[in-house]
């Protein structure tokens, strides 16, 4: 049976939506849930709402007493606080006593936990967040998604690289449009480490190594310009919140319309079925996680604000990302991913 | 013998050709290396030399790759 750990701790919602969430996870799927977080609290929990034993699957607890919280340094926590949930969690995926980890904690702390404890695919020189969005073409991946806010042209590359093989290989995409997100589409747009990653992905595109198809503006991304959006973690978390934004705007103004008279509320009811599968491409409960491409274990970040039905979610793409393969994949095509630096003196 | 473990590690940590990195070579400018970068550095240096825990103090002063050499011959 596939046992997927949950950092009971992580997020807005935490200890309840984690702990409800697997159990929620472990009846729809039939996985064991692991449940990692405060003992004595998880089994108070389990026992008020009668959750200590799912119909299918199974539950279990990880004692880990301590937390980490949104003001700890992503990059020292892990070493600070070994008996984290967040540590504790990542260690049961590293020794194989866990297939892979939901969390909904600091994204800078998740990652540099994955990259500590879980460690990257030899190779690959940072993990990324990688969620899929509706897009007019269907999907498209947003990668990095926040969990690099400081990045390299060399970083981008390889997200590009990694991007490229997720979409083709688990989407069924054939050559997938990778596009560098910018402030314009010409070539000369952007700052300097979009003009820097633009030559890099030009270069790998001329190789036959990618399918690059040029900068694209925000605006393009959800218009289906590209199957991969390439991005640093700062841009890429401004632009998945404010599509998240968007579309709940849009969703509220369209309420408005609706209700306005007799007539409206008629028409809404004659067209309830399309307005309830365009709720639902944009929401962010159904959709649970992002996997952390590039970490050499399943490593899934749920929302920060994830209730019960996002982390059951999130517990599904993590069985879906570790049945995958997707980082084999990685690993047999890191010759290709490796990205040369030179010093510049 | 320090300085040609470190080399490799580096070379293989970030990307490069080990004959680019001398003791000179600085990590945050040289090797543009970030917050997660040492960090993860410091852990591998503790497994590879076995010199027990690296603590925030003289880890904070790592700044060339001759300043860990010298710390790790301290050590051991």
């Amino acid at each position: 049976m596939m046992k997927i750990a949950i950092d009971v701790m992580g997020g807005d919602n935490a200890p309840l939506a984690p702990i409800h969430g697997g159990f929620l996870a472990a009846e729809k799927f039939g996985v064991e849930i692991v449940l990692v977080g405060p003992e004595t609290e998880i089994s108070r929990i389990l026992k008020e709402n009668g959750w200590e034993s799912p119909k299918a699957g199974k539950l279990s607890i990880v004692h880990a007493p301590d937390v980490v919280d949104m003001h700890d340094d992503p990059a020292r926590v892990l070493r600070q606080k070994p008996e984290s949930s967040m540590a504790v969690a990542l260690t049961l995926v590293r020794d194989g006593a866990a297939d892979a980890i939901v969390s909904a904690g600091s994204t800078g702390a998740l990652l540099s936990g994955a990259t500590l404890i879980c460690k990257r695919i030899r190779g690959i020189r940072r993990g990324a967040l990688a969620p899929l969005m509706p897009s007019s073409a269907g999907k498209v991946m947003l990668v990095d998604a926040g969990a690099n806010t400081d990045c390299t042209p060399e970083y981008l590359l390889q997200f590009a690289y990694m991007g490229s093989a997720y979409m083709e290989k688990i989407n069924g995409v054939r050559n997938p449009r990778v596009g560098l997100v910018n402030n314009g589409a010409e070539d000369t747009k952007g700052d300097a480490l979009r003009k820097e990653t633009y030559a890099l992905l030009r270069e790998a595109g001329e190789a036959g190594r990618l399918n690059f198809v040029g900068n694209v503006e925000g605006r393009d991304v959800p218009l289906g310009a590209c199957d991969v959006a390439v991005c640093d973690g700062f841009a890429g978390n401004v632009m998945l919140k404010t599509i998240e934004g968007t579309a709940k705007f849009m969703s509220a103004e369209l309420k408005k319309v609706f209700k306005a008279n007799l007539a409206t509320k008629l028409g809404y009811l004659a067209c309830k079925k399309g307005m309830d599968d365009f709720r639902a491409l944009f929401d962010q409960d159904a959709i649970g996680g992002a996997p952390f491409l590039g970490i050499a274990h399943p490593v899934i970040k749920a929302h920060g604000s994830s209730n019960e039905i996002a982390f059951m979610n999130a517990a599904r793409q993590a069985i879906a990302y570790t049945e995958s393969g997707m980082i084999d994949e990685i690993k047999n095509n890191i010759d290709v991913m490796t990205v040369e630096k030179h010093l510049e003196k | 013998m320090v300085f040609e473990k470190l080399q490799q590690m580096i070379a293989e940590e970030f990307g490069i050709e080990p004959e680019e990195i001398t003791m000179e070579t600085s990590f945050m400018d040289d090797l543009e290396a970030d917050s997660l970068d040492l960090v993860e550095m410091m852990m591998a240096l503790e497994d590879e030399f076995d010199i027990g825990t690296i603590s925030e103090e003289e880890a904070a002063k790592l700044k060339t790759v001759g300043d860990v050499v010298d710390l790790i011959n301290s050590k051991s």
